[in-house]
């Protein structure tokens, strides 16, 4: 099943369902590189509220979205990492470096809102 | 990897003078006794070692004394205090020295999770490797054989007596101090003001505790919206590697949901803890006081609002 | 073995092992974030079978040691095996240097851990999480 992705303003929104395969992971990779490009978007939110694990392949995935978002002038941001899953990913060591993380998807776009005014005009 | 020993804080004995002749009151000891017991010295002094190991070697027979059998450290510092409990029981001396002896022996078993059951079978096989040689000496007078151990037996049942109360004393103070723990655990942590929440910690910290207050306050964060946590650690007198990765673990974890945490409170032996178990005081924002941590929190938020203030205009 | 066999062959299989290996582990008795890291581990051995060996198994039960209730997760293949298991345990997760094989993060999160492995034969991982 595909992930929906949202536009609002210069923002891409992904809003991830339960029982995500990792062929849904890597085509969300896909797609939303292809749409940062298409649409010029300043940032994407990634909303994993509704996972309940995060394995070692979800956040190396997750990362390289970050990464290739930034390539593309964008900010990427998860938001939405659940207590126990937060807890999952320290004790296993997992890292979600050079991903910015935010409560909820409002944080998140205040968290895109206030880097884009500290990066000026 | 072997724990040091538990440091025994040597504690002041609720035994008063009067307590100890009362003891011995219960026992029904009489000058004859004193008198029998210092006949059947030898019996006791030139077999130390069988006696001792006739208590330790009951022991070794049940897992549920693994707390005390299985420990080097541990096994050989009591198998010296039983040889020198044996040695003061047949010297007569019972005063409160005595009884200091028997206090911390009984301690040591209670923080080696020994049962008062295990120990009572422990103790009989004691009792009969010293009955054994008392018998054979008056083979051929056995009632008067019997009337030495009796007199023995006072002594000993005195001492089960202390060692007893001990390790219940210390089993209730364990208690005291997990039921303080858990008073402490249902202090709900503080919400001040908007997306600020302060929690501040008190008392023993364990794993366990550990654990339940990243859970606590992880859904805080959560169910609060916060953005800044203060966690206060004043009350936390002495933090262990596992413990001290906990709180790195709840500071990430925090992180990983767009919280910044702010340690107040450490102490120079907390602060001289996690210097020497390796952990990078520079990943942590560490503060003073309570107070400096609120007032840096709330100049986080403040900025953020800020912002978004003009962001609105 | 009294429990659950989730054959593993496709990577759909990982959810479904992770799933039920959290409703078991829920039966069981474990709560809050232990469903979480068991349902993590699990996910992280499943994901081995694809990635190393094609295909395999995933077995999922209850056990009982010492009076105390757990659950046993036992991750089964016939793959290539592991050519150098000490490699393969060795923490590299936080520096991404692993060989992503997510081996060490599974013993972390568990309490038992074993791994056998045979070079042309397969590898079996066991993995046990007890109810405090």
């Amino acid at each position: 099943m595909p992930v929906p992705v949202l536009k609002q303003g210069g923002v891409l929104i992904a809003s991830i369902q339960a029982a995500l395969t990792d062929r849904d992971l890597l085509q969300l990779e896909a797609d939303l590189a292809e749409k940062v490009g298409r649409f010029r978007a300043r940032g994407v939110i990634i909303d994993v509220t509704a996972l309940d694990v995060l394995d070692s392949f979800a956040t190396r995935t997750l990362r390289g979205i970050a990464a290739t978002a930034r390539l593309r002038g964008a900010t990427a941001v998860v938001v939405g990492i659940q207590p126990y899953v937060a807890m999952a990913l320290v004790q296993l060591g997992l890292t979600l470096e050079g991903v910015a993380t935010a409560l909820d998807l409002e944080e998140g776009l205040e968290l895109l809102r206030s880097s884009a005014a500290a990066r000026g005009p | 990897m072997v724990e040091p020993l538990p440091r025994l804080p040597f504690r002041v004995t609720e035994f008063a003078p009067s307590d100890i002749e009362r003891r011995l009151e219960f026992v029904n000891l009489k000058p004859e006794d004193h008198k029998r017991i210092g006949a059947v010295k030898a019996e006791v002094l030139d077999h130390l070692d069988e006696h001792v190991s006739a208590f330790f070697d009951h022991l070794a027979q049940f897992e549920e004394a693994w707390g005390i059998v299985g420990r080097r450290d541990l096994i050989e510092e009591a198998k010296r205090l039983k040889r020198e409990h044996l040695v003061a029981m047949v010297a007569g001396d019972y005063g409160r020295q005595y009884m200091d002896q028997r206090f911390r022996l009984g301690q040591l078993y209670s923080r080696a999770s020994l049962e008062v059951s295990i120990f009572m079978g422990g103790f009989h096989g004691l009792m009969a490797s010293i009955g054994r040689r008392i018998t054979n000496r008056f083979a051929d007078d056995p009632l008067t054989g019997f009337e030495h151990f009796t007199s023995f037996k006072k002594i000993a049942f005195f001492d089960i007596a202390i060692i007893v109360d001990a390790m219940m004393a210390d089993r209730e103070q364990t208690i005291r101090q997990q039921q303080e723990a858990i008073r402490e655990l249902s202090t709900p942590t503080l919400q001040m003001r908007d997306r600020l929440l302060i929690l501040p910690i008190i008392g023993m910290l364990d794993t366990r505790r550990a654990k339940q207050l990243t859970d606590e306050l992880l859904h805080a964060i959560r169910a609060h919206r916060a953005k800044v946590v203060v966690m206060d650690v004043t009350g936390v007198a002495t933090v262990d590697s596992k413990v001290a990765d906990h709180l790195i673990q709840t500071i990430d974890a925090a992180a990983l949901m767009g919280a910044t945490v702010i340690v107040t409170g450490i102490s120079a032996a907390v602060a001289q803890s996690l210097v020497t178990l390796g952990v990078d005081l520079g990943r942590l924002t560490t503060l003073g006081d309570l107070q400096g941590g609120i007032e840096e929190a709330e100049r986080i938020l403040a900025v953020r609002h800020g912002r978004r203030s003009s962001d609105a205009a | 073995m009294n429990g659950t066999r989730v054959a593993v062959s496709r990577e759909a299989d990982i959810v479904t092992a992770r799933q039920l290996g959290r409703e078991l582990a829920a039966k069981a008795g474990f709560v809050g974030s232990d469903l979480t890291l068991i349902a993590t581990a699990i996910s992280e051995v499943a994901r081995n079978i694809i990635s190393y060996a094609k295909t395999g198994e995933i077995l999922l039960s209850l056990a009982t040691k010492d009076g105390r209730q757990g659950l046993w997760v036992i991750a089964r293949d016939d793959g290539p095996g592991i050519p150098d298991i000490d490699a393969a345990m060795r923490d590299g997760f936080s520096t991404g240097r692993s060989l992503g094989l997510g081996l060490p993060g599974a013993r972390r999160l568990m309490d038992e851990f074993e791994i056998v492995s045979e070079l042309g034969k397969g590898t079996t991982v066991s993995l046990r999480k007890w109810l405090r």
